[in-house]
């Protein structure tokens, strides 16, 4: 009997499923819950039952619901901040972008009338717009007047904390409060929970959708095309005739959209209201552009890895709870993991003789933030 | 001459690399105050073995000897070690610091604690003399042109007292006259005794300057011979193991309408200096027009300006009549300019990024290639495909990252891609720089076959012997302006260069 011969994407899936077992992430897992064994194993703790309870905590009882809820956040910031990142632009503003986001969508939950459906659909949009705008603002500092988006875009952050502090503190604060917060959005305007997703928040199923779209765009598109050769060479892009800073000012303006309706559904889903510092207390934006680092700008393994580390913060809280590990363990091992996925690049670690290419992260990820930087001395 | 001993030896020299030999049981012998030129193919395993002489690279087996020893190499301080050293083709110093701190730098002479820079200068300063390097110690490296750089690549080995100096295509960036100075130098060192170990893939070098030469094919040894006792024709019959006739054919041909006009453009850099200063030109269909100049004379920049990549201060540029002043790089490729540019590396593709994506730009908006921008995967699997194809380009497969590519092949890769758009007017700035004389021969093919289709060409080429060759006419740039306008069957490698370097300057016959 004759096998049918698979086809081009059937035969590069199954490959890549074959490759799994041996990869450099699976080695660079491995090796860090062996590294993390050895440092629990320092408190007096079994390393074995502390990560069963970590496995325990994030994926029964409230588990895998807190897991979905953390890992929505986490996987849209990297989401917002590869667009740019693939591009060759640091976006170090999504923090910013997504404070703005989250501001925009209270004020407009709580002022807008109309059915509940209809009134987040606004407030989505209006933190869409909040987002993108403040991310313009350093993409036409770049192409205007030669700003490097990788500093404005850090300095923004302290402006869009303070700002929203003093718009909630002195125009929208809720007078019965004690801390620094709108009033609660109306219940109708709360973003509704999915029984069939152990009760997660029902932003999983767009953010699941915004993955494909993203990874469909980066692969199968001409701007996609465009975006990744000008993240490896952006001179190479600008002789072949891309138009550079319409490109910097369309990936800010749709990352920071992106990173605007985060703060909206951490609004509108899950705090109800706009509390002064808490959006820039969650440190989703940071783990996000871990996640979007590790996962080289690519949307599906941003899914994957947001996950993982959802899930690792989540069952680390758990461990602390049942093991008595301190939650920081958790992120000791987040570390770890990262450190041990850029150390592929030491020589010697690589696999000698092998005929593949070694997908290089850590020059892949040098090159997106200051192309150029590995090139030698030279005259 | 037989009796002088053995420097340098290599025994059955072997490195396998996951898909190709690079070297196959290679034995050379090199002896001590001889120039012993390296010539082969871009692939034909130099750069391999080079690096395993400079212990880069370890070999899978074989023997090096160094004045009749056996010596292995881990890094390329056991090389410097032995009295082995090497001058790369990009060079390898600090632009902010003097000649004199980047000859020393590693074996600083020292007074106490601190750097003796006096004595630094004062060494670097009498080697320079002693062999007739005119450099000065205490000039700064981003001063200084390429062929002083060069020199300074050549003092630094000198300051570490190499008795074997390695020079990797020593000649690819100068001029005749700096050509003509390297080799003066490398003649008074092999009189004072040293050996000299020189790759190129020139045979006219090959003939003047050196003593013996092997010949490299697939990374084995196919010929090794006493340079008398040869010829260029027998060189290059077993480089590429087939004939090439090395007088160029130049039919006689039709020009047609003007393509493009340069009118008394002008172009300043970022501090406001003048780089383009009142050129006009115009190239026509059917013609290929030649620019000769040093490194540095403002042929970048004036092909940067007509090809929308920098500003212009002043003057016009038009293509087929229509002003291309508002035109983007994009909208100046619409209208028919292709690019083959100076660096294939830094400009010309993207590294980590595979052969057909490389093979793409440019492309990415054509009808053929996307609908609504969506690309169609097929329409572009199969124009990589067909330029791998066709222009012999050696990769594993379209996938393969073009940084992984040998420089000929890279160079194929860029030249495929600019070609294929079929442009009117190609604009090629050193199509042929360190690439090996079989793709030189090819990619000249592909240049006059563009130019007999009815294209135009601008060929910017800093090698004499290839603008010679292929021009219509020649125009030579220096310090900015077109300072001849010269008949390529009227004149020689000779009055370019005087005029390359300022030494002779006339009126313009009129354009």
């Amino acid at each position: 009997m004759r096998v049918p011969e698979p086809s081009v994407g059937a035969r590069a899936i199954r490959d890549r499923l074959a490759s799994v077992g041996t990869s450099p992430v699976t080695m660079a897992l491995v090796l860090s819950f062996l590294l993390c064994a050895v440092i629990i194993l320092v408190t007096g703790v079994n390393p074995l039952s502390a990560y069963a309870e970590m496995w325990r905590g994030a994926s029964s009882g409230s588990g895998p619901r807190t897991v979905i809820d953390r890992a929505v956040p986490i996987i849209g910031m990297a989401l917002a901040i590869s667009i740019p990142f693939r591009t060759g632009i640091v976006n170090l503003g999504a923090e910013g972008q997504m404070i703005v986001g989250g501001l925009a969508a209270a004020l407009t939950a709580i002022h807008l009338p109309g059915p509940g459906a209809f009134v987040i659909g606004v407030s989505f949009l209006a933190a869409s717009a909040a987002g993108a705008a403040w991310a313009l603002l350093p993409a036409i500092g770049q192409t205007a007047l030669q700003l490097p988006i990788l500093i404005s875009s850090l300095l923004l952050n302290a402006p869009a904390r303070a700002l929203t502090s003093y718009l909630v503190k002195y125009y929208f604060g809720d007078p019965t409060a004690t801390s620094t917060t709108t009033v609660a959005v109306p219940e109708a305007t709360r973003i509704p929970t999915l029984g069939w997703l152990s009760g997660a928040s029902a932003t999983a199923v767009p953010v699941l959708a915004l993955v494909v779209a993203i990874a469909l765009f980066n692969g199968r598109t001409a701007p996609g095309y465009q975006s990744l050769v000008s993240g490896i060479n952006l001179r190479f892009s600008r002789y072949g005739g891309v138009a550079v800073a319409r490109q910097t000012i369309v990936s800010m303006g749709v990352g920071g959209s992106i990173a605007g309706m985060v703060g909206a559904h951490l609004v509108l889903g899950q705090s109800g209201r706009f509390v002064d510092g808490d959006l820039a207390g969650s440190g989703f934006a940071w783990t996000g552009l871990l996640v979007c680092l590790i996962a080289a700008n690519r949307a599906v393994p941003i899914l994957v890895a947001g996950s993982f580390f959802a899930a690792l913060q989540v069952g680390g809280l758990a461990m602390q709870r049942s093991a008595g590990v301190s939650w920081q363990l958790a992120q000791v091992l987040q570390a770890i993991v990262i450190l041990t996925l850029a150390m592929r690049v030491v020589p010697g670690m690589r696999r000698r003789g092998s005929s593949e290419p070694t997908p290089n992260l850590e020059a892949d990820v040098i090159g997106q933030i200051a192309p150029g930087a590995a090139d030698v001395v030279k005259v | 001459m037989t009796a002088r001993p053995l420097e340098l030896e290599l025994r059955g020299i072997t490195k396998r690399y996951p898909r190709v030999v690079a070297n196959d049981g290679v034995s050379l012998r090199v002896r001590r105050g001889e120039i012993h030129a390296i010539v082969g193919e871009n692939g034909a395993g130099k750069s391999t073995l080079m690096s395993i002489l400079y212990g880069l690279v370890a070999p899978d087996d074989g023997e090096i000897l160094v004045r009749g020893e056996s010596v292995r190499f881990r890094s390329a301080h056991d090389a410097m070690e032995a009295g082995l050293g090497m001058v790369h083709q990009s060079f390898k110093l600090f632009p902010s610091m003097t000649v004199a701190e980047n000859v020393v730098y590693g074996h600083e002479p020292r007074t106490g604690w601190l750097i003796d820079r006096a004595a630094a200068t004062r060494a670097t300063g009498e080697l320079a003399s002693r062999y007739g390097l005119g450099v000065d110690p205490s000039a700064r490296i981003e001063d200084l042109r390429v062929g002083v750089l060069q020199r300074v690549e050549i003092l630094k080995a000198l300051y570490r007292d190499a008795r074997v100096l390695i020079l990797d295509e020593p000649t690819a960036v100068l001029t005749p006259q700096e050509r003509d100075g390297l080799f003066e130098v490398l003649r008074s060192l092999r009189a004072d005794g040293r050996t000299i170990v020189f790759i190129t893939h020139k045979l006219n070098e090959v003939m003047a300057l050196s003593d013996r030469v092997t010949v490299l094919l697939r990374g084995r040894v196919v010929h090794d011979v006493v340079t008398v006792d040869t010829s260029p024709a027998e060189l290059s019959l077993a480089m590429t193991g087939r004939a090439i006739d090395p007088s160029r054919r130049r039919p006689e041909h039709e020009t047609g309408a003007t393509l493009l006009e340069v009118d008394d453009l002008c172009v300043d850099d970022a501090d406001g200096v003048r780089r383009v200063d009142g050129v006009r030109f115009s190239v026509c269909e059917g013609e290929i027009v030649g620019i000769a100049g040093v490194t540095g004379s403002g042929q970048s920049e004036l092909v940067e300006a007509i090809v929308g990549l920098r500003a212009s201060t002043s003057g016009a540029i038009s293509l087929r009549g229509r002003d291309l002043a508002h035109a983007n790089v994009h909208g100046r490729r619409e209208a028919g300019i292709a690019y083959v540019p100076e660096d294939r590396h830094r400009v010309g593709s993207a590294g980590r990024a595979s052969t057909r994506e490389n093979l793409l730009m440019g492309y990415q908006w054509k009808r053929r290639f996307q609908r609504l921008g969506w690309l169609r995967r097929r329409a572009v699997a199969d124009h990589a495909a067909e330029l791998i194809e066709s222009y012999d380009i050696k990769v594993s497969g379209p996938d393969q990252r073009v940084a992984e590519l040998s420089g000929g092949n890279l160079q194929k890769v860029v030249v495929a891609r600019e070609l294929a758009h079929d442009s009117p007017l190609l604009v090629a700035e050193q199509p042929t720089r360190g690439v090996d004389v079989a793709a030189i021969e090819f990619i000249h093919g592909q240049v006059i076959a563009h130019r007999d289709a009815g294209r135009g060409i601008l060929l910017v080429s800093a090698e004499l012997t290839e603008v010679l060759a292929l021009s219509t006419r020649i125009l030579v740039m220096f310090e900015g302006r077109i300072v001849a306008e010269l008949d390529p069957h009227r004149t020689d490698e000779v009055e370019i260069g005087l005029y390359m370097t300022g030494a002779k300057e006339h009126e313009r016959a009129g354009a």
